[in-house]
């Protein structure tokens, strides 16, 4: 009996020492929508969930849109309203993703490592494939991974007229996974 | 006596034209000028234990979204994890051990610091803006994500 306690114990220490999908609720996403006669379309949301297979290099976030937080109530309302996010109806950003360049990685040893993603990043139910540049730091089995890239609004339905929204936000990506 | 009918008109025109352009810089400024009230100066709609509100979400979402989404809420329990990978960022969450779903907070810049000294285990009551509980496929569970909290 003590015998298979032991083993039991082995086991799942072994499976979490050698887990492949790592996971964080706090990634941080955040956009930059700002143009020079208006500098308050930007956010953050810093509880997105994201993955990551160490493996496979497999990579997934989903963030609510609900709770990216602007400074003024007014432009919150705007973002989350029918004609932009459409929130109540589309309540989450998701994409899924792969590295590919997993050759270049080797996530147990220190270092830092550029690589590019491409999967499929879905806004209010369209979904568009998009190859994004990123940095993998590896630190004593932390892995920090961020990027910075550009998405075109209107690709996915989001309606940026007249010149106080930027066309072509800038959106930042960080996660911490552990 | 010909030419005053015309001249009052304009007059009137500018002035109405004046007025309006008042009233447009007026609300423009009102739109731009808001900012959230500080959530310490909020008083809470409801007043929470984690647990039981996490429970809420796991056994009907849609109810539960009907009545917390966007309402300040004060949520009292264990946190079980804190994460702050910069210094511009932290985050608390309570879980619920039995489903595993959890309700996190994010801080107002004036609260990062005393959100940074909860340790972990520690029974804390937090208070901020709810946006809503949503199933997550990547964790197979509910997620409630709060923003502009602060510890009371």
């Amino acid at each position: 009996m003590r015998s298979t306690y032991l083993f039991l114990a082995l086991m799942i220490a072994c499976g979490s020492l050698f887990a492949q999908k790592k996971t964080t609720t706090s990634a941080t996403v955040s956009f930059d929508a700002s143009t020079p006669i208006d500098a308050l379309p930007k956010a953050d949301n810093q509880t997105v969930i994201a993955a990551l297979d160490t493996k496979t290099g497999d990579v997934q976030f989903e963030a609510t849109v609900k709770n990216f937080t602007f400074s003024n109530p007014n432009i919150q309302n705007h973002f989350n309203g029918e004609r932009r996010m459409n929130s109540d109806k589309y309540p989450k950003f998701t994409f899924k993703g792969k590295i590919n360049d997993m050759k270049k990685v080797d996530f147990s040893k220190n270092g830092t490592y550029e690589v590019t993603v491409t999967g499929d990043l879905t806004v209010k139910d369209t979904s568009k494939t998009i190859t994004v540049p990123a940095t993998l730091v590896v630190k004593d089995g932390v892995i920090n991974a961020s990027s910075t890239f550009t998405i075109v609004l209107a690709d996915f339905g989001v309606a940026a007229d007249g010149n106080k929204v930027r066309k072509e936000p800038e959106i930042k990506v960080l996660a911490e996974f552990k | 006596m010909e030419n005053k009918k015309p001249k009052a008109l304009k007059r009137r025109l500018l002035l109405a034209a004046v007025v309006l352009g008042l009233a447009g810089l007026g609300y423009a400024w009102y739109i731009l000028s808001a900012t959230y009230d500080d959530t310490s100066n909020v008083k809470a709609d409801f007043n929470v234990e984690a647990t039981a509100f996490i429970q809420e979400f796991v056994k009907d979402r849609a109810a539960a979204n009907e009545k917390y989404m966007e309402k300040i809420i004060s949520v009292a329990g264990i946190a079980d994890d804190i994460s702050s990978p910069n210094d511009s960022l932290v985050t608390i969450r309570f879980s619920d051990s039995g489903s595993g779903s959890y309700a996190i907070f994010s801080f107002q810049e004036n609260n990062m610091e005393a959100a940074k000294k909860v340790q972990q285990g520690e029974k804390v009551t937090i208070k901020g803006s709810c946006s809503g509980g949503n199933y997550s496929e990547i964790l197979d569970l509910t997620s409630i994500e709060f923003k502009r909290c602060i510890i009371e």
